[in-house]
């Protein structure tokens, strides 16, 4: 079971969570089992061609798109960050 | 870093631009003026609110309804600004004002409080070979990233283009807390000075500090192979104002 770390924009999504797990062999599997558990972070994080723009996502301190993308695979070890674009200050 | 003697001489020939000076310029300029930078332009075309004053430190009741450039020029050099060393930029940072402004210093930091800003600053200081410094803090979290005046990596190689639609962040409902991007200011500069003294270490790094749990992080960024910007297939190469047009973020 992968920890996912939520960015404070997402955090409306998991109740306030500032990690939650979540099971899956892939990046993709565990945001679909994310979906599951907190509705709307999907949609958030993707779109119909894969990580939306100003999204980024890390295993470990890899990012996914120099990895397998998507299919980038998971140990169960493994800590997922998200990294949103943010304008404010 | 530290300013110890030489590191301070070196820096009086330096220039530096502050793209906004709210939560994150304030404190950045501040650093920055307390460091003896020789030159610091602040741009900005808003007034002090007395809502904001919790996280912009340079301003204090008093200054409430003022331009904020003349409050920060006071608070500046009753801090120890060196003579004559602040300049004022009473505009926003605009496509039309951007390449003159950023050719204008040495290193920019950036902490404008909505995407089209951010991205045309970065555009800007790639085209004319400057560094860059982006913060950023919404509610808990802020981010700091450095980039080179060559970038590789740069903003666009982490976040490509401008938020868009009903999936865009939503800055509107986000609040700030002032201690953080406090820290993100300060951080902000000294990325700044250290790009100043010529220290290309900090650059390509992105810094990530989540206030709830008080633990920062950072991140080696790699570039993007076809980044839009500042890879060889890149397509940018002017500012042009429809690129920029997406709505804005009163932080």
């Amino acid at each position: 079971m992968a920890t996912v770390r939520i960015p404070t924009p997402l955090r409306t999504l998991t109740g306030g969570e500032d990690q939650v797990q979540a099971l899956g062999d892939t990046v993709k599997d565990v945001i679909e089992n994310l979906e599951k558990n907190h509705p709307g972070i999907r949609e958030r994080l993707l779109d119909d061609k894969g990580v939306r723009r100003f999204v980024n996502i890390y295993v470990g301190d890899e990012d996914i798109r120099f990895l397998d993308g998507l299919a980038t695979p998971l140990k169960a070890t493994d800590e997922i960050s998200i990294v949103p674009a943010i304008a404010g200050g | 870093m530290s300013t110890s003697s030489p590191e301070r001489d070196a820096l009086q020939s330096k220039s530096a631009l502050v793209v906004g000076v709210g939560g994150l310029g304030c404190p950045a300029a501040l650093a920055l003026a307390e460091a003896g930078v020789g030159r610091i332009v602040l741009c900005d075309d808003d007034l002090v609110d007395g809502t904001n004053l919790h996280r912009q430190i340079l301003f204090t009741e008093q200054d409430i309804g003022s331009h904020k450039l003349d409050a920060a020029e006071r608070a500046l050099y009753r801090a120890g600004a060196r003579p004559g060393s602040i300049e004022l930029v009473r505009s926003r940072f605009l496509p039309e004002n951007a390449r003159d402004l950023a050719r204008g210093v040495d290193v920019v930091l950036e902490g404008a409080d909505n995407f089209a800003t951010k991205f045309l600053c970065a555009d800007a200081c790639f085209l004319e070979h400057r560094a860059v410094v982006h913060g950023a803090a919404v509610r808990l979290c802020a981010t700091v990233l450095s980039v080179a005046p060559d970038g590789a990596p740069c903003y666009r190689c982490l976040f490509e283009d401008l938020p868009t639609g009903a999936t865009a962040p939503n800055c509107a409902e986000a609040g700030v807390l002032g201690p953080v991007v406090g820290l993100a200011g300060a951080l902000m500069a000294d990325r700044a000075l250290s790009a100043l003294l010529g220290d290309r270490t900090r650059f390509g790094s992105l810094v990530s500090y989540d206030g709830k749990t008080d633990r920062a992080r950072e991140l080696a960024l790699t570039a993007r192979a076809r980044c839009a910007l500042c890879s060889n297939e890149r397509s940018i190469d002017e500012i042009t104002f429809h690129r920029y047009t997406a709505p804005s973020c009163a932080a």
